[in-house]
């Protein structure tokens, strides 16, 4: 009987070592999976129609008035910080900080486009340690 | 005295080379020249200039400007109503006797012997007809004639004189010591007032010295008589003293027999004398005078730059430099012939300071500087490293409203640049000179150059300057 009890209690405790190493074990693979972020799509674009980019291109009018820079990162293990920094012609124009959730995410940022604007532009996509995933390159014209 | 010796040390070698090397020019000149018109026309030419510089400095502006007028067309003047003995004095000297011979005058006329065989022939009535040239160029009066070049002696001019000799009829041409030219054939005179027994050849020795300074003598072939034509007379002459004393005369040989070599050395060492002094005071008058000045910028060239380096900036591209002069040296200087050369051999990267030292400028001769602004040049001196850029397309200009840029690719997508590393660092795109979009539709294929800003930027050797961009455009949703 006495036996019966250790062997149930040794159960118990293998059950709940089972249960606690696999918790830390997944919180591994959470730290892991951040690592292994990826972007799956990136695109400019004019505007963003149901959750999807509409008319992708490389130039821009400035009378279009918006210039878009769509992003679809999969798979995405955890809630992240990325951002968009906006460059015109190597000047710092614009950082916008988007969030990720898993297990995939879409996001988008924009910028409101004057004449002033014209010129190449570039948009490099980062972590919040600032590592580039991409470099969206196109250009403002008339 | 310390102005004497500040001048004295201010003189370089390439100054005495300079006038002394004039100097000589104008001393050959005379010599080749002196006895013609050439020398003369020379000298009244001089005179104009100087009268031409005076009358500058007076401010007659319209003298000033015929004068100048007239010197101008000197030159062609003198080379073209000038060229036979501009041409005699060429052909009948060799280049060693054009540069170093002193080119004594003529040797003496032997006069008596002259005057004896004239008189012989008269006396056998063999008629003759010689020519003794004055200061004046006989080549266009006279015609034709056979090339002699034989020494006097009586025996050959009774023998060229001589009627069945080929060549008796014309005259005979006599330089210095020699007979030059026989059968030459004179201008006739048109006077009328001559006597009916003077014949042609009386015609020919006084047309000619009516229109030279010749003197001609005639010996008739059927009086026996002995004449002298001179200007515009014809004299018998009946006595040998008077016919030598009349060659003496023209020759100039009547009084300068004795101490002809003397004076002649002395003429030569006064000629180069005066044109020692008449270059000098040229060279004083045009390379000395600092009374004008003028101020150029002049580009800075930067030279021996150490290896592996480049220049990113210099505090300034040019020198402003003032520069003094005479008048007529500082009008004619212009930008190229001014240098500013740096260098910067000691260089070390960052930034550097050089000051402006007369040794790196380079002026044309009499030529003074007098000022260097600024003085001092900040020159940033970077190392050179090649780094792989992306390139971007500078798309311009407006598609059509119904058109997108749909996709294009590009060939290569990155450039090796050189450059300044500090620049090169920064640097994170080069990108294309502008590319219209205006004509663009459908599908295709251009070129594009690449824009490389700041310039002091280079294309890596092996690397391409320009990209092939293959584009697709395409109705908007």
């Amino acid at each position: 009987m006495r036996y019966r009890f250790l062997f149930i209690l040794g159960v118990i405790v293998a059950i709940q070592l089972l249960l606690f190493f696999p918790l830390h074990f997944s919180k591994n693979v959470s730290v892991a999976s951040a690592d292994q972020l990826k972007l799956f799509e990136a695109v400019m674009c004019e505007e963003i129609y149901s959750d999807t980019p509409r008319n992708p291109t490389s130039v821009f009018s400035a009378a279009k008035e918006k210039a878009v820079s769509f992003s679809v990162f999969d798979p995405v293990p955890q809630k992240t910080i990325i951002y968009h920094n906006w460059y015109h012609r190597d000047v710092p124009s614009a950082r916008i900080r988007l969030q990720l959730k898993p297990p995939r995410w879409s996001t988008y940022s924009s910028i409101q486009l004057r004449k002033t604007d014209i010129g190449p532009w570039r948009v490099e996509i980062t972590d919040e340690k600032g590592n580039i995933f991409v470099v969206l390159r196109f250009s403002v014209t008339d | 005295m310390e102005k004497l010796f500040i001048f004295l040390s201010s003189i370089r070698w390439q100054d005495i080379i300079d006038i002394s090397l004039n100097s000589y020019i104008l001393f050959r000149f005379y010599v080749l020249f002196r006895g013609t018109n050439v020398f003369r026309v020379l000298i009244g030419m001089t005179v104009l200039w100087f009268l031409q510089r005076i009358a500058i400095s007076l401010g007659l502006i319209v003298t000033s400007w015929v004068v100048q007028g007239i010197v101008a067309v000197g030159a062609i003047i003198i080379i073209v109503v000038f060229r036979n003995e501009i041409r005699r004095v060429l052909q009948a000297k060799n280049l060693k006797s054009i540069l170093w011979g002193l080119s004594l005058k003529s040797a003496v006329t032997p006069t008596e012997i002259i005057v004896e065989s004239v008189f012989s022939m008269a006396k056998t009535k063999c008629g003759a007809l010689i020519v003794f040239p004055g200061k004046e160029d006989l080549s266009d009066a006279v015609q034709g004639g056979t090339p002699w070049k034989g020494f006097i002696t009586k025996e050959m001019i009774s023998s060229i004189f001589w009627p069945d000799n080929p060549v008796h009829d014309g005259a005979a041409i006599v330089q210095g010591d020699q007979i030059s030219v026989v059968s030459a054939i004179l201008p006739l005179s048109h006077r009328d007032d001559l006597p009916s027994y003077y014949g042609t050849r009386h015609r020919a020795a006084l047309g000619l010295a009516e229109a030279t300074d010749a003197l001609v003598i005639v010996v008739s072939e059927e009086r026996g008589d002995v004449l002298v034509a001179k200007g515009n007379r014809l004299r018998e002459i009946r006595r040998k003293q008077t016919l030598e004393q009349n060659l003496q005369e023209h020759l100039g040989t009547a009084t300068i027999k004795k101490g002809f070599a003397r004076k002649e050395g002395l003429e030569i060492a006064l000629a180069a004398l005066l044109s020692m002094v008449f270059i000098t005071g040229i060279w004083f008058s045009v390379s000395r005078g600092q009374d004008t000045l003028v101020s150029l910028d002049i580009p800075v060239d930067y030279t021996n730059r150490p290896d592996g380096t480049e220049i990113v900036d210099t505090s300034v591209k040019s020198v402003s430099l003032v520069l003094s002069g005479s008048g007529a040296l500082v009008k004619s200087v212009t930008p190229d012939q001014v240098n500013v050369r740096l260098d910067i051999s000691n260089a070390v990267i960052g930034q550097n300071s050089f000051a402006i030292a007369p040794d790196n400028i380079s002026l044309p001769p009499g030529i003074v500087l007098r000022e260097v602004t600024p003085p001092l040049i900040e020159v940033i001196i970077d190392e050179t490293i090649r780094k792989q850029l992306p390139v971007q397309i500078d798309w311009a200009g407006k598609l059509s409203p119904d058109l997108i840029l749909l996709d294009f690719t590009m060939n290569p997508e990155t450039i090796e640049i050189m450059g300044g590393k500090r620049i090169l660092e920064k640097i994170t795109t080069i990108y294309t000179e502008k590319v219209p979009l205006d004509n663009l539709s459908g599908k295709g294929e251009i070129t594009a150059k690449l824009a490389l800003n700041p310039a002091a930027l280079k294309i890596a050797p092996g690397s391409k300057d320009k990209v092939t961009i293959q584009y697709l455009i395409r109705k908007r949703e």
